[in-house]
């Protein structure tokens, strides 16, 4: 990496809006020409069609790596920079046996500099956005640089450890998110609850409770043994709705709440360890098995420190009324107990700043703000 | 990691002596504890005088420290090896006689049911357990078993009679003597067996206790059960364990046809039943009383896979196979020799087993008894699968109707990983008895860096896994056994070694190392079945039985295999979780109890292409 490095350090003297600046010295006034911008839709098509453009319009293709850093980073706004097609297409514009190294001295003091540069900067942003190449990839560039070129190199680490690291969470989630708010909201309560494996997702809408106002739908994790210890609360304790927080899934956040009830005490041990003069026997009658009483004390997985998790929900306004009616869901539902209870709304910032919904439809907004610029 | 293992002192050798002498002589003839363990014959005493001796007369020997618990320590009770000689002249006449009746009808498939039912009430089997006076047998232990070889041909017959045994002890001890007399004519008659209801449903909600029937007594003072057993039988008499105020156990007695009982299958309910309670019978008494099922569970096993033997055997005889019969050919032999081995390796701690409980007083063969019943548990189903493999796809109905008989015993009242940890937890416990001043030292080594040294120096043979064969048990036993008899001494002396390594690497929180006290149970057991067989054989060629070379070559073989499997458990247990890979077992068997769906790809799935 450390070549990489200086080499960068040398060669980056590129301007930050690549564009292809032509007859810069000419007397004609200054034309400057981004076919990426005068596309009006952007999508893959538009963009893989810019690229064909480009490779047509010059035989030689001259500034194609001005080209490819403009393509670089202009594939934000066409949504297509997770798309190892688009970037194939992109180390497709580089020329092909022209570059490769073919005596010594051309291979140790770097062949094109600036085209292997960029390649390499191609590369990383490949691996930024978690793009994994494919040996075709492989073959494109071992056919442009060599089997030298530091392209090659920076390839070969790639596909030592992204493959490594690709499937290394234990909370998978598939490469295409779902774009419905919901469905996240699914994703994410099952890769929190996934530490209880009983539990199960519901999903409600609150038309179902008629005194509600926000009429939304609500996404609702618990497990039997969640129903149990909310069923054990006496009713003189308050519940807790704590939230909302963030869970981020890849690049998205899912605000989530959570139900808290009374912490049992915890396990109190003051029997000496080392002392094995009375080990405890199991029951010595045949066929009999287990304890007669059950034991008082935190044992499950759901009794955290700060309280026991009891319910958790994510809705699809994050508001304080939905909230309400998830509670009353929850009464509905199996767990007749909560009529009795008071529940206590600990929410730290107002709910209408951190709905989910709310943060969709903003990103919405932006989009299209952005786009319109 | 023991610290203490590393450095020892001398041991005090108060018999230095006797083991140089030892070393260098020829053989044991000359030595005087020897003599103790032959077999012997010893003269009744009656009292003639006494004209209401109407009973057994009480022959049995001074109480002994209970046999495989003392294992657990390392300390094993050479007396025992004689094997224990429990029925005289007259009794062993009557026993044959009894057994012969009864073996003419059990073993012709014509006879019925109730041809076989008024065989067992004729020969007075129903009453056996009872005392003379009462019009029974006044059976021992050693006497049930030979009987229960012969019922068990019909399993049926052989689990309500095992069951209907054990009650019956346990009536004696826990009804006060006027209701017991008003009930014993009616329980020996053997119109109406009593079944056992002890074990229930595994609690389906978090907040249920294990165990859930309670007896209430109301106004009047009868008792009242509420709850549900598992049960097969529930037409007769029942004995219904159940919990009075919320801990103690108390047993009932439940009479036929009570209010508020309903059977479904294997279970029965009841609701508001009234039943006699058993006061006089301590919780103690009770589970040694009813431990005795174990021991009959491990004869009807044993059973059970000698007659799935005997269905293969018909199989073979009329089958030939390249124009050669099917009995020539080795691994069936092979297979079939392997099961007359298990066999008698359980016949000879259940009758060993029986002599503990018959010839001591007070005797404590809890262990023993659970020992007998895992052995045979373990090794039958196994065998059972390689026997059944030679008839192969032949013969299906017949096969399933055997599997199904061995599951059935193999999980008769318990499981045998509830066995294993009890045998384990309870040989722990004693051996903790003794040896917590040891193990509180060696669990605190910088507060006792002498003790630390000693030990290392003690213990170093055990940790090159060579101990110091000090216990010479070969010369309790028939000097072509020695070899053998070096093994099983080896094993037993590597037990107060893993005893103490588990207690120092887990003090007092060892209940919960399930795997290594599992693989500690397993390595008992076989001790005991090694110890019987020799004992066993080493009797049978002293005194000339039939086949006694026989029986030699067949306990060589055992302890040869045996003392294998004994090492390579104990030694697994020594090299704790990580070496013996317990702790990835259980990762694995957690990762796909919280995983829903598969936790492994395909082999052919692949990340980039």
């Amino acid at each position: 990496m450390n070549v990489n490095n200086i080499l960068r350090n040398i060669i980056r003297s590129r301007t930050a809006n690549i564009i292809c600046q032509r007859w810069k010295s000419s007397d004609k006034e200054l034309t400057s020409y981004d076919p990426f911008l005068a596309k009006p839709q952007k999508t893959k098509e538009t963009y893989l069609e810019v690229i064909k453009m480009f490779e047509e319009r010059d035989t030689r293709r001259r500034g194609h790596v001005e080209f490819i850093y403009a393509a670089l980073s202009r594939m934000k706004e066409f949504g297509v920079q997770k798309d190892l097609e688009v970037y194939k297409a992109l180390v497709d514009v580089l020329p092909k046996g022209k570059m490769v190294p073919t005596n010594v001295f051309q291979a140790e003091f770097m062949h094109y500099p600036k085209q292997q540069q960029c390649a390499v900067d191609l590369l990383e942003q490949m691996e930024d956005n978690k793009v994994m190449p494919d040996s075709e990839m492989e073959q494109m560039l071992l056919n442009i640089f060599g089997r030298r070129g530091i392209p090659l190199r920076k390839y070969w680490r790639m596909m030592y450890w992204m493959p490594k690291f690709k499937n290394l969470s234990p909370w998978y989630l598939p490469d295409k998110l779902p774009v419905d708010t919901m469905e996240l909201a699914i994703l994410a309560l099952q890769r929190i609850t996934s530490v209880d494996s009983d539990t199960k997702i519901d999903i409600w809408k609150t038309e179902e409770i008629e005194a509600s106002l926000d009429k939304t739908w609500i996404v609702n994790g618990q497990s039997r043994v969640q129903q149990v210890l909310l069923a054990e609360q006496p009713p003189d304790e308050p519940l807790v709705i704590k939230g909302p927080f963030n869970v981020y899934l890849q690049d998205q956040i899912v605000t989530y709440f959570l139900l808290i009830g009374k912490t049992r005490p915890e396990y109190k041990d003051d029997t000496d360890l080392d002392d094995v003069s009375n080990i405890e026997r199991p029951p010595r009658i045949p066929g009999v098995i287990g304890k007669v009483t059950l034991p008082q004390v935190k044992n499950t997985i759901h009794e955290q420190d700060d309280g026991t998790i009891v319910a958790i929900c994510a809705t699809g306004t994050s508001s304080r009324d939905s909230l309400l009616s998830w509670i009353r869901l929850l009464e509905k539902y199996n767990n007749p107990h909560l009529a009795n209870i008071p529940v206590i709304f600990t929410l730290i910032a107002p709910p209408s700043d951190v709905s989910l919904f709310d943060a969709q439809q903003e990103k919405d907004t932006n989009k299209n703000t952005s786009s319109t610029n | 990691m023991n610290i203490a293992r590393k450095v020892s002192s001398i041991i005090p050798y108060h018999n230095v002596r006797k083991n140089v002498y030892r070393k260098f002589r020829f053989s044991a003839s000359n030595f005087d504890s020897s003599a103790q363990s032959q077999p012997q014959v010893r003269e009744e005493k009656f009292d003639f005088e006494d004209l209401k001796v109407l009973e057994r007369v009480e022959r049995r020997n001074a109480q002994i420290s209970p046999f495989m618990k003392d294992v657990f320590m390392s300390i094993f009770n050479k007396d025992l090896l004689a094997y224990p000689e429990i029925l005289n002249k007259e009794e062993s006449a009557a026993l044959d006689n009894r057994v012969a009746a009864l073996e003419s009808v059990f073993s012709d498939p014509k006879k019925t049911k109730d041809d076989r039912r008024n065989a067992l009430i004729q020969t007075g089997m129903y009453g056996a357990p009872a005392s003379l006076t009462n019009g029974g047998l006044a059976m021992n232990y050693t006497e049930s078993l030979r009987y229960l070889d012969v019922i068990s041909t019909d399993l049926e017959l052989g689990l309500e009679l095992s069951d209907h045994w054990v009650s019956l002890n346990v009536l004696k001890l826990g009804l006060n003597a006027d209701v017991y007399q008003k009930l014993v004519n009616d329980l020996t008659s053997g119109e109406e067996t009593i079944s056992i209801c002890i074990r229930e449903k595994i609690p389906e909600r978090l907040m249920q206790a294990d165990f859930r029937t309670t007896a209430e007594m109301d106004g009047k003072g009868v008792w009242h059960l509420n709850g549900e057993k598992i049960c097969t039988n529930s037409t007769g008499y029942l004995l219904v364990l159940c919990l009075v105020e919320e801990t103690r156990f108390k047993a009932f007695l439940v009479h036929p046809r009570a209010n508020g009982i309903s059977s479904n299958k294997n279970f029965v309910t009841f609701r508001q039943t009234p039943a006699t309670p058993l006061d006089e019978i301590t919780e103690e008494a009770l589970s040694q009383t009813l431990a005795a099922s174990r021991l009959y569970t491990a004869t009807l096993c044993r059973n059970s896979l000698k007659k799935s033997m005997h269905t293969c055997l018909e199989y073979i005889k009329p089958r030939y196979f390249s124009g050669k019969p099917l009995t020539e050919v080795p691994t069936i032999r092979a297979v079939v020799g392997d099961t007359l081995l298990k066999q008698y390796a359980s016949e000879s701690a259940e009758y060993f087993t029986a002599g503990i409980l018959d010839g001591y007083l007070q005797p404590d063969a809890e262990l023993e008894m659970a020992m007998c019943r895992n052995f045979i548990a373990n090794h039958a189903q196994y065998q059972l699968l390689q026997l059944l493999a030679i008839p192969g796809m032949e013969m299906q109905d017949r096969c399933l109707e055997l599997m199904e008989e061995m599951r059935l015993l193999t999980l008769r009242g318990e499981n045998t990983d509830n066995i294993n940890m009890y045998i384990a937890l309870n040989g722990i416990h004693h051996a903790g008895k003794s040896m917590a001043t040891e193990i509180k030292q060696m669990r605190n080594p910088m507060f006792n860096p002498s003790f630390i040294f000693k030990k290392i120096l003690t213990d170093r043979h055990q940790e090159r896994d060579n101990p110091k064969l000090d216990l010479y048990l070969s010369e309790h036993l028939h000097p072509t056994l020695k070899q053998s008899a070096e093994k099983l001494e080896y094993c037993v002396l590597r037990m107060r070694f893993t005893c103490e390594t588990l207690m120092s690497r887990h003090g007092q929180e060892i209940g919960n190392a399930f795997t290594e006290l599992t693989r500690l149970a397993e390595a008992a057991t076989e001790i005991l079945a090694m110890s019987a067989v020799l004992a066993r054989a080493s009797r049978a060629y002293c005194i000339g039985l039939r086949n006694g070379e026989l029986e030699m070559k067949l306990s060589s073989c055992f302890v040869e295999k045996s003392k294998a499997r004994v090492q390579k458990l104990l030694l697994e247990v020594n090299d704790g979780e990580y070496l013996n890979t317990d702790h990835f077992r259980i990762q694995f068997g957690k990762k796909v109890l919280d995983n829903k769906d598969a936790i492994v790809e395909k082999p052919t799935a692949r990340v980039f292409w």
